[in-house]
């Protein structure tokens, strides 16, 4: 079976982290675009299309939390992992409540990483094929209601 | 009331004689010394409250007993007794640190209000002792309790500048390891001995890890959820827990508990994390045959829970450290000195207290006692009650 890759985008300010991961990710299948702030994030969003945000909690300027805010409102399809260096899960709690799909504490086993990104990806399908039914139908009503 | 202890010194018998029954049908306990060394050797078997004591006596006279008993008995008040128109050495008296002095011939009367006023003298000093004491022990608990809560933030703020850099060392190593085991170096030389150094990485920042987890658990502030608990449930869900990694070291671990043993309102979540970390202390301290026993008891105030092992126990300098951060006696890698840090924030911010009794050579008991209901309004705050942050070690 030929694995379709996620295309991820790994936004953290910790460049040789993002260098590190992304090789893995990429070994492992996967489409990874690097990003290093939550405005290079948003931009990559507008110009590409990225099934799941891999999105680092402490960064300078704008922040995993405002980031990920903005993410959902102007891109509610794409999921976002979070990322948290620090202990407190109140911040992954908080992201999860803005509709993250999930977070991992820093390190993270990569194995962890890779099973979330794929169930990630598999909602982010999911959501996408009901919303082709719910239009198929739609179309199906409208074109009955035509005839 | 105890009665007022007093010694009564003078070298006439019958003055003193005359005296001390009349002070005795007032109710006080007096004795009697008829010379400054009598009174002296009196004091030293057997302490008094006041000493009434003769100026002019023959051998010692009472200045020098005085001096005497001021050095030797800081506590006791002294009451001179001067000959008519002697005032000169009841002055003397006072400067040297007596209460104050009475003419002779004395009036009874005056001699009591006199004693009365030096024995509220001696309860006042007593009472600024206590004072005293109980502040310095205060003023201990802040330093202790402020030294802990800086520790605290700085512990975080490392472990958390620790766990970004310890992800690109996690990652690069996966990265290594990952190409290692490709099909195209697959005859690689020496490809084991890579493996083997690899392998060294991944376990040592296994090993950071968890230190920095823990460190950051330490410190966390979550909000505790709260449920009704029946300690003896979750004592034994957690004992199920550890049971396996016990019977691994051929330790057996036994709960003890009790039909009127009362549910109580607390973290259930937290409450077994502290039981975790008590249970694998004293599995590690019984060792292969040891014992540990969980005992459970109602209190009136709610729970008392009691983890005991047979083990080595506390050396008496350690215990007043175990509760330290980092304070571990555990070889590399097998401690981190966090567990008991952790167990006591969490046990204070239930509003419990925790306990331990040890006897070297004989075993530990770690006893900690929960409220029925944790009062989130008055959880221990440092300033308000510093008491509350500091276990109590008895030894
Ligand atoms: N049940 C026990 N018996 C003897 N010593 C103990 C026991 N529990 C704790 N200690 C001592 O307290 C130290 C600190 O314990 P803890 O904070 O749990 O850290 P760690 O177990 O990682 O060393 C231990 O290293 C040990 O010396
Ligand atoms: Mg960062
Ligand atoms: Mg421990």
């Amino acid at each position: 079976m030929i694995k379709i890759p996620t295309r991820v985008l790994l936004v953290d300010d910790e460049k040789d982290f993002v260098e590190m991961l992304s090789l893995r990710l990429q070994d492992a299948g996967e489409k990874v675009t690097p990003a290093y702030s939550g405005k290079e994030c948003l931009d990559t969003l507008k110009q590409i299309p990225i099934d799941v945000v891999i999105l680092d909690i402490k960064m300078p300027g704008m922040d995993g939390i405002e980031t990920l805010r903005e993410i959902k409102k102007r891109f509610p399809l794409v999921e976002v992992i979070m990322l948290t260096g620090h202990g407190s899960t109140e911040t992954a709690v908080e992201g999860m409540k803005l509709g993250a799909f999930d977070y991992l504490m820093k390190p993270a086993e990569f194995d962890d990483l890779t099973a979330k990104l794929q169930a990630a990806r598999k909602r982010k399908d999911e959501q996408e094929e009901r919303i082709r039914k719910a239009e198929a139908t739609l179309l199906v009503r409208k074109a009955g209601g035509i005839a | 009331m105890e009665p007022i202890r007093i010694l009564l010194v003078d070298d006439e018998e019958d003055f003193r004689q005359t005296v001390a029954k009349r002070l005795a049908k007032r109710g006080m306990h007096v004795r009697q010394a008829s010379n400054g060394e009598n009174c002296l050797s009196m004091l030293e078997k057997e302490p008094v409250d006041i000493v009434v004591l003769d100026v002019k006596m023959p051998g010692m006279d009472g200045i020098e007993a005085l001096r005497h008993i001021k050095e030797r008995h800081p506590r006791t008040q002294v009451i001179m007794l001067t000959g008519h128109a002697c005032a000169q050495d009841g002055v003397e008296g006072i400067k040297r640190g007596a209460f104050d002095y009475l003419s002779k011939p004395i009036e009874l009367e005056h001699l009591l209000t006199k004693i009365n006023q030096a024995y509220d003298k001696i309860i006042r000093e007593e009472e600024k002792e206590r004072e005293a004491a109980f502040r310095a022990s205060m003023e201990q608990q802040m330093i202790a309790t402020e030294r802990l809560a800086s520790l605290g933030t700085l512990a975080a703020g490392v472990a958390h500048e620790i766990n970004n850099p310890l992800a690109i060392i996690k990652e690069s190593a996966g990265w290594i390891l990952s190409i290692l085991h490709k099909d195209e170096l697959k005859d690689m030389p020496r490809r084991s001995d890579l493996e083997l150094g690899l392998s060294k990485i991944q376990k040592g920042v296994e090993r950071i890890r968890r230190i920095t987890l823990q460190l950051l658990e330490s410190v966390k502030q979550t909000d505790s959820l709260v449920s009704e608990v029946n300690p003896e449930e979750l004592a034994r869900e957690t004992v199920d827990l550890v049971c396996k990694d016990a019977s691994a070291k051929d330790v057996r671990i036994m709960i003890d508990s009790r039909p009127d043993v009362k549910r109580i309102w607390t973290d259930p979540y937290k409450l077994r994390q502290v039981l975790i970390n008590l249970l694998t202390n004293a599995v590690y301290a019984a060792g292969p045959g040891g014992t540990v026993a969980v005992m459970i008891r109602p209190t009136n105030e709610g729970a008392l829970i009691t983890v005991q092992d047979t083990g080595q126990g506390i050396p008496r300098e350690n215990l007043a450290r175990i509760f330290e951060p980092f304070f571990s006696t555990k070889p590399p890698g097998e401690g981190t000195g966090l567990g008991l840090f952790v167990t006591r924030g969490i046990i204070e911010k239930l509003g419990g207290a925790i306990n331990v009794k040890s006897e070297f050579g004989k075993g530990s008991a770690f006893e900690i006692r929960l409220p029925l209901h944790p009062e989130m309004e008055d959880m221990p705050d440092a300033s308000d009650n510093p008491g509350a942050w500091l276990v109590n070690v008895e030894g």
